[in-house]
């Protein structure tokens, strides 16, 4: 049964990155411009601009510009940047590849800490270490990335500290796996951003848990705390957990735009930045298709998480 | 696309970045102070405003310089059509390249005088449409070759292609390539369309740098104080000493970096981490905290910059010249200045070119506010309840600011200023140089080179559609007028009537702010309005 789910989720997921990639395109097209204007700005002057265009292929109709496009995708040819006329796939690889890194450390430290400390708080329901962790969430939760951003600037590279650079400065074409203090404050404040979500949820449905009947009988059997917790209550409690963990992510990818433009990290954040203000169509497209892609992708996975270790979901109909 | 250059190549290994060693300062209470203004700054996106304008320019001091290092800049923009073209340069950040890899034939230094650089003499025959252009004769490439009359011609004609005109074509259109011609090794004879006594200043521009005839942009090669090392679009680009560089002691520094800042807090940011050593464009809103660091300084240069706002004398209702005046006389200048600038700025008077030696803005009476006349002008062009559309957009700093001024003030005389704010793509959109009223930014330029490039009927820019006959018939005599005087009484005649019926209103000139750290020494302010002393990096150096 879960499988002929997946596959009708995996169609779904195909259709939304299509319709994606139509509002983007009109999207790109209701701005004023095209990319010969936007890289002159002041020296636009008409036979600039015609000359211009000519390099840069943009004389074509869009409808013809699109359906390049578009079939290009489904060769795996992501189509060649307006601005710079070099392969799209080639331009980003690099800046994709820094933002994987970039997520994927902040995952692997928001994941795990903000799963501990929920179930920590539920276990200490209403002492202190409850109080501090949920208000310091519920905070955390209120401020924008940017701040966040800026407050662990002020911190730790310009004002109170200077131990860690204040921006990324990568050499050409270096990785920034290579440069690893580059990414610790940017990673950081994914981290602080995503985790309040998961820190609640994973604290709200413990609670619920831990006062259900069968873990007062795990208790009463006399098993040991750790047991119960670890064993009997956590599994049931994270399935909620894990959803919102995939929202989360989710939303790093569209928010990774902003602590990557904040510290200068050269991400795909980053990038699209860059390719909208030159009107760079074809890279505006590919990210934006990336990043939608990842979204599509991460609640996908969610779902199948969440049916595996959900017994009643897995065994359902069978 | 050659031109547009945006693979990112290198040439020899890059380092990586070095290492810093912040555990080691200590933190003093000043650093804590610093950072407690710098984060209200960043917070509330700046309440805190420097007291006055001034004349604290950052003129070095004594420190001695020494020998050897890196400096690291953080440039303003950039992207990934970032290009290191000679002649082709459209951010900051690639202007701020072409001052290090190539040079002009001359070229005006920080105070505005023209100076001869790969040219030793530019000297025009008993008509200035024929100039001799005698070369220095030794200067040299990064490549190793001299620099010869062929390369001149080469440069030239790659700037002027009609088939791809470069950025510089606008401005040196007008010479007769097919008639130009080498005379010797040293010596061009080059032939113009036109006479005009401009041609030195023309030609004489960082975009117009001459470039060896076997130019590729991919291994750029020029004569200026640094060599190309590598370059990545829209993050950052490297170079090294150039060691035969034909100025005695210069460059200082051994490495140079210019790193991409898109971002105005990311590159006060970096300055404040100790990552660079110089930026451009400081917001005026962290003078004040750069100030009190005791670490670093601002950079603040008087220039002949400005911001005008631009009226289309051919369209109703600004080709009523009353109407043109009214608008003129609504503005408070000092009060636009205070609050569009942070104060930042001098007053000007409806002209422009303060620098020229003719400019005549100081000659005529300084248009003040006047409501009262305004008021009476309107009346009489028969718009006493005037409405006008303003385009704005964030093009420069303050523009926006003082279209708000602007719309503000112009109540006082009963016209209603309906404010368009408007995206810079839609601003340098099809309608760019057409809108009936909107604004613009231009750099430090000499009278006849700012008309060519907007005042005259055929200028590339000519926003205002000004198209005066009488002036017309002025601007082209003085060209051909070699005698200073001489010209400079045709052109005391062309600026009153632009002063009387010119579509610009011209209300500052806008001081030009930079910062630096103390570490280093050797940046002097420039007239010319580009930003850190012309990106003069090679009389830069670490403080002994």
């Amino acid at each position: 049964m879960w499988r002929r789910l997946l596959v009708r989720r995996l169609a779904l997921g195909l259709l939304t990155l299509w319709l994606v990639s139509l509002v983007v395109f009109a999207a790109t097209l209701a701005l004023p411009g095209d990319a010969a204007t936007a890289i002159l700005g002041k020296q636009a002057t008409p036979e600039r601009v015609q000359a211009l265009r000519e390099q840069l292929h943009l004389n074509e109709p869009v409808t013809t510009q699109y359906v390049n496009w578009i079939g290009g995708i489904l060769t795996g040819d992501l189509g060649t940047s307006a601005a710079t006329q070099q392969p799209v796939a080639e331009l980003i690889s690099t800046q994709i590849w820094n933002t994987v890194f970039l997520v994927v450390v902040a995952a692997l430290i928001a994941i795990p800490v903000s799963l501990g400390l929920g179930v920590l708080a539920a276990v200490r329901r209403d002492r202190t270490v409850d109080h501090v962790i949920s208000t310091a969430a519920l905070v955390l939760a209120s401020l924008p990335e940017f701040v966040v951003s800026i407050i662990l600037i002020l911190l730790f590279a310009t004002t109170v500290l200077q131990v860690l650079p204040a921006v990324s400065m990568l050499g050409p074409g270096q990785p920034a796996w290579e440069v690893p203090q580059s990414v610790i404050l940017p990673a950081a404040a994914l981290v602080l951003m995503v985790s309040p979500y998961i820190i609640r949820m994973m604290r709200g449905s413990m609670v619920e848990v831990l006062e259900s009947e069968y873990v007062t009988m795990a208790r009463l059997k006399g098993l040991s705390e750790r047991a119960v917790i670890w064993r009997h209550a956590f599994p049931n409690a994270v399935a909620p957990a894990i959803q919102v963990t995939a929202l989360q992510l989710a939303w790093m990818t569209g928010g990774v735009v902003v602590v990557e433009f904040v510290f200068r990290y050269p991400g795909i954040g980053q990038a699209l930045v860059e390719a909208v203000s030159t009107r760079d169509l074809p890279v505006v497209q590919a990210v934006t298709l990336l990043a939608a892609a990842v979204y599509v992708g991460l609640n996908l996975l969610a779902d199948i998480v969440t049916t595996l270790i959900t017994p009643k979901l897995r065994t359902a109909e069978q | 696309m050659e031109d547009l250059s945006a693979s990112s190549y290198t040439k020899g290994k890059m380092s990586n970045e070095r290492p810093q060693n912040p555990l080691e300062k200590p933190i003093s209470r000043r650093q804590l102070l610093r950072g407690a203004l710098a984060g209200g700054v960043l917070l509330t996106g700046g309440g805190m405003l420097s007291a006055c304008g001034g004349n604290d320019s950052g003129k070095v001091g004594t420190g001695s310089i020494r020998n050897g290092g890196t400096l690291r800049v953080g440039a303003t923009g950039g992207g990934p059509s970032d290009s290191i073209d000679a002649h082709v340069l459209v951010s900051d950040p690639d202007i701020a390249r072409a001052f290090q890899l190539y040079e002009p034939l001359a070229i005006r230094n920080t105070d505005y005088k023209l100076e001869m650089v790969v040219a030793e003499s530019i000297e025009p025959e008993a008509r200035p449409d024929v100039w001799t252009v005698r070369l220095k004769p030794d200067i040299i490439f990064h490549n190793g070759k001299r620099v010869t009359a062929d390369d001149v011609l080469f440069s030239l004609q790659r700037i002027v292609d009609p088939d791809n005109p470069k950025t510089g074509a606008a401005s040196i259109s007008y010479i007769d390539i097919k008639r130009s011609k080498k005379l010797d090794e040293r010596t061009v004879r080059v032939q113009l369309q036109i006479p005009n006594v401009n041609f030195p200043d023309d030609v004489g521009q960082y975009f117009n740098g001459i470039v060896p005839k076997d130019y590729d942009p991919k291994q750029p090669v020029g004569t200026g104080p640094f060599k190309f090392e590598s370059f990545e679009p829209g993050q950052q680009s490297a170079f090294s000493k150039f060691p035969d560089y034909w100025r005695e002691g210069q460059p200082h520094v051994d490495e140079l970096k210019i790193i991409d800042f898109p971002d105005d807090t990311a590159r006060v940011n970096a300055l404040l981490g100790g990552q660079v050593e110089a930026i451009t464009n400081l917001p005026t809103s962290q003078i004040a905290s750069i100030k009190q660091t005791g670490q670093l300084r601002p950079l603040i240069a008087n220039t002949g910059n400005w911001q005008p706002f631009t009226m289309r004398v051919d369209q109703a209702p600004f080709n009523d010249e009353r109407v043109g005046q009214a608008m003129r006389l609504i503005v408070d200048r000092q009060q636009m200045i205070e609050q569009a600038l942070v104060g930042y700025g001098r007053v000007a008077n409806d002209l422009y070119s303060p620098y020229d030696i003719c400019y005549a803005g100081d000659e005529f009476e300084q248009r003040q506010q006047d409501l009262e006349q305004a008021r009476s002008l309107l009346r009489q062009a028969g718009q006493s309840d005037l409405r006008v559309q303003l385009i704005t957009s964030p093009v420069y700093q303050g523009i926006v600011e003082a279209a708000q001024v602007f719309a503000e003030q112009a109540k006082g005389a009963g016209v209603t200023v309906n404010m368009r704010k408007v995206d810079t793509g839609t601003f340098y959109g099809n309608s760019y140089l057409n809108w009936t009223f909107a604004q613009d930014f231009w750099f430090t330029r000499t009278y006849l080179g700012q008309v060519s490039q907007g005042s005259m009927p055929d200028s590339p820019f000519n926003e205002t559609h000004w198209e005066d006959p009488e002036f017309l018939k002025l601007i082209q005599e003085a060209r051909a007028e070699l005698n200073d005087d001489k010209r400079c009484e045709l052109l005391q005649e062309a600026q009153r009537i632009e002063y009387e019926r010119g579509g610009y209103i011209v209300w500052s000139f806008s001081d030009q702010i930079d910062a630096y750290s103390v570490e280093v020494a050797g940046f002097e302010p420039s007239k010319t309005g580009m930003p850190l002393g012309n990106y003069g990096f090679r009389r830069v150096g670490n403080v002994a």
